[in-house]
């Protein structure tokens, strides 16, 4: 999911190193997975999250079903650019979606920033947790980096939850192994939904190569955040999307209502007060109802 | 509580600033042992000893006086090279705090260097929803201390955001944890334990303090003039917003408190304590001890 927090606001002066020729003209899904704005590591990384998840659920995933200006749209003035990708899966499936999406901005002061994001929900059939993974590019020497397995229950009320989710799956170990790196810090989201929707494990980190520059920023991309982001990937779709899980009516209710509020207030959050700010109101209206159709808790 | 984590094994040579010649002595008031805070510096001394008074202070009318045995409100190792001290006190049934729990623990170490810890929490009962308070800090060398201080929430914040908002958002309690993140000496901490972790608040200060540069001298102006103020503002908070909130408990969300206040306590005890309790002080004093903080933890 999107996440346009504040921190995304303040940015420094960012050239594109690839910028597609045909913008205007491609199917939606080229559009989408063109990642035209960012970097070629940055690239790289999506594709290949991106078809890492849809393969693996290649017989669950149904194609999508996006209108065209939902799939691509832009502000007016067109200094705003955006990509969606939503896939359904087969009832059977306990993946309720796949969200994948870029956001390209230019700024008045003569910045821009990137975002990229892909996420996967599952559905009240399993309680296992959803995954997370977004980049927020506000310079060639910031990102804002969040990869996430957020649990679908309180870890406090259920500890064999978190034994079973987070601890056997040793999945802190790649927390800790981006976190020996100088230039990562903890990023504190302004939201406090989002810190507490996120796990007890969850990699919410802020990289900045001042002394490396852009180089070293495309070197961690590729050497560091490109390793652990598939890492992290692998354990989501071996432990929590392939696990065996049951749900009995109680506990289906629950998740329900949980899920609910989670996905109500991530798009409060995220995109409602962004999403018209960058795009205007018509559009912004017009994207997230096609979303909200497809977060309604089922 | 303590958190006796995996952080607390690792230790540098610590020379004590003050140090009670009346340790051995059995006639030593056992709440004044408590408050004497005996291994710690003078700063670390003052700032417990505010805390704990002006917690009991505030409510002085609601707590009952300590009732611990001698040799559960001070014990040691076998060898005396750990002690402890415990300050539980309970409260009025008409109060929302269920019991206070203060604490110390010094303890020598085989390498030659030695830790301490001093903690203060507090526990409300299921007469109320709101969060509880906990502080605690964990003094490694002259020149490491982690320190925790959170009020961690007793209901599920994603399933209840107006709980998130009224605890955590409208309190501004984010901006203490914010003024102390901008010290270069400061890090967040992150516990070996995915429990301690859950179970902190979104805004929950958590964070290892080093002061190599700047030495023991360093630290002792870091304690006194940020972890000072910074405590007793979130303490301020937890008293004014949380333990005197008016807030309405129906019956099935007393059912809910209860379950979830008894899985926080019961792995607290299994996470803090369980361990580290029968290593420090051997098994029969750990046994005498945890066996008395588990009739108070008991939710009721």
């Amino acid at each position: 999911m999107l996440i346009l927090s504040s921190s995304s606001a303040s940015c420094f002066c960012y050239r594109p190193l690839s910028v597609s020729s045909s913008l205007m003209d491609s199917t939606k899904k080229n559009k989408f997975m063109e990642f035209p704005f960012v970097s070629s590591s940055h690239k790289t990384l999506m594709v290949d999250l991106v078809s890492t998840l849809e393969n693996r659920f290649h017989s669950h995933l149904l194609p999508s079903t996006l209108p065209n200006d939902v799939s691509h749209y832009q502000s007016q003035s067109g200094s705003a650019q955006a990509s969606l990708h939503i896939r359904a899966a087969q009832p059977h499936s306990p993946i309720d979606f796949v969200l994948g999406s870029w956001v390209h901005s230019e700024l008045p002061t003569g910045g821009s920033f990137d975002i990229t994001s892909l996420s996967a929900y599952l559905n009240t059939s399993t309680d296992a947790p959803n995954f997370v993974f977004e980049i927020i590019r506000n310079s060639p020497t910031t990102l804002v980096l969040i990869l996430d397995l957020p649990p679908r229950k309180d870890p406090v009320l259920w500890p064999e939850y978190l034994h079973t989710f987070y601890e056997d799956t040793q999945i802190d170990t790649h927390r800790q192994a981006l976190q020996t790196l100088p230039e990562v810090q903890p990023y504190f989201s302004s939201s406090l939904f989002i810190r507490a929707v996120s796990s007890p494990t969850g990699i919410l980190v802020r990289i900045q190569t001042e002394d490396g520059g852009e180089e070293r920023m495309e070197e961690i991309i590729a050497k560091h955040l490109d390793p652990v982001s598939k890492q992290v990937l692998g354990i989501w779709l071996d432990k929590c999307a392939s696990a065996s899980r049951e749900v009995g009516d109680e506990e289906r209710e629950y998740l329900k209502k949980r899920d609910s509020v989670i996905r109500n207030k991530t798009i409060e959050v995220d995109l409602g007060s962004s999403f018209p700010r960058l795009f205007g109101p018509e559009v912004a209206n017009r994207v997230l109802d096609v979303i909200k159709d497809y977060f309604r808790v089922s």
